[in-house]
C-alpha cells in the first residue's frame, strides 16, 4: 500500500482515502468562453501534457480532510516527490529533488 | 420522541476480543467557519473546537472532531438538542458559516476490546497503534468502501461514526471477519 503525504492533515495517510484530479496549475483563461474560439477553449479543456516522468498533478483527499492538494509525483515509478498546498507553487529544485516542473501559464491565445 | 435506529448486532459480535454495540441517539452538527472568525465564534459559543486536524475534544456528552482545515463534526447526547440548536443560530446569525444539523445521518457504534483495532483494519488501512493513532485522535477515513468517521477514546476502544445506510454493511462485515481476529 503506497502512503501519501497530505499537507493539510501533515502526516502520511494511505493511498485509497485519496483520489486523482488531473494536471496540476492550468490556469482558467481570463477571457470570457464566448470571446474564444473553439480551439483556443479546448486547449484549456482538454490539452494535458501526459508527461512521462515528474508531473505536477492535484489530489482529492476525499476520505481524510476533504482537501485538494498538488502533488509532484513520477509518472514512471510512481513516486511522490514533494506534495504542497493549493495555491503554493511546486518547490524550488533543490538537491534532494532536482528536477521539479516549473508552473506554466496556459489557456488564452497560444 | 426518538429516532428508531433500528439496526441489530448479532451476539456473534459480543466476545472476548471485541465488542460492537450500537451507541444511543445522538445529536450532530457539521460547523465550518472561516479562518478569520475561528477564534472569535469558539469564544462567543463556548464551543472547544480543536485546532489541528485530527484532534477532538472529548467531554462528557459532547464530542468535537475537527475533520478538515476549519470544518468540525460535534456529537452530543439528546438532552443537550435543544442547547446546541440555540448555539448554532447564534453562530449563523453572527458569522458567515455553515452550521448544519446531520444528526440523522450517521448511527454510531462503539469498538471494545483487545481486538479492536486488528477488527477495524480488517476494512481501515489506517495505522492503528497507540504510537500512530493515540487515543483522542479522530479523523474521517474509510471503512472498505464506507466512509467512517473514527476515534479513539482508550487504548482499546474506538468510536465509529457511519452513515446510516451503510451501518449494516460495516456490522456485516465485521461479522464476515471475526475469524481473522481469532486467529495470531
Amino acid at each position: 500500500m503506497m502512503l501519501i503525504h497530505c499537507p493539510y492533515c501533515e502526516e502520511k495517510r494511505p493511498e485509497i482515502e485519496f483520489a486523482y484530479a488531473g494536471e496540476a496549475h492550468i490556469h482558467r483563461p481570463v477571457k470570457d468562453a464566448d470571446d474564444m474560439t473553439d480551439e483556443e477553449w479546448s486547449h484549456f479543456m482538454f490539452l494535458r501534457d501526459n508527461k512521462r516522468g515528474d508531473h505536477a498533478e492535484r489530489w482529492w483527499h476525499a476520505n481524510g480532510c476533504n482537501m485538494f492538494f498538488n502533488a509532484v509525483r513520477n509518472t514512471v515509478t510512481d513516486k511522490f516527490l514533494v506534495t504542497y498546498k493549493m495555491g503554493e507553487l511546486p518547490p524550488k529544485a533543490s538537491a534532494s529533488n532536482a528536477k521539479l516542473p516549473a508552473a506554466k501559464k496556459t489557456g488564452g491565445a497560444k | 420522541m426518538l429516532f428508531n435506529q433500528a439496526i441489530e448486532i448479532d451476539e456473534s459480535l459480543n466476545d472476548d476480543v471485541m465488542r460492537l454495540s450500537l451507541s444511543g441517539e445522538r445529536v450532530r452538527y457539521s460547523l465550518r467557519l472561516k479562518p478569520a472568525d475561528v477564534a472569535a465564534a469558539k469564544k462567543s459559543s463556548g464551543l472547544k473546537l480543536p485546532a489541528k486536524i485530527g484532534g477532538t475534544s472529548i467531554a462528557a456528552g459532547q464530542t468535537i472532531l475537527c475533520l478538515g482545515p476549519q470544518e468540525w463534526l460535534i456529537v452530543a447526547l439528546p438532552k443537550s438538542r435543544e442547547k446546541l440548536a440555540g448555539t448554532m443560530a447564534k453562530l449563523s446569525a453572527d458569522y458567515i458559516c455553515s452550521a448544519v444539523e446531520v444528526s440523522h445521518r450517521n448511527l454510531q457504534f462503539t469498538v471494545t476490546g483487545p481486538g479492536a483495532a486488528r477488527a477495524l483494519n480488517a476494512a481501515c488501512p489506517l495505522d492503528l497503534s497507540v504510537d500512530a493513532f493515540p487515543v483522542g485522535k479522530g479523523t474521517r477515513t474509510i471503512f472498505e468502501g464506507a466512509p467512517i468517521v473514527l476515534w479513539r477514546t482508550a487504548e482499546h476502544e474506538f468510536t465509529v461514526e457511519v452513515w446510516r445506510s451503510f451501518a449494516p454493511y460495516l456490522r456485516d462485515f465485521l461479522a464476515k471477519t471475526a475469524k481473522d481476529r481469532h486467529m495470531a
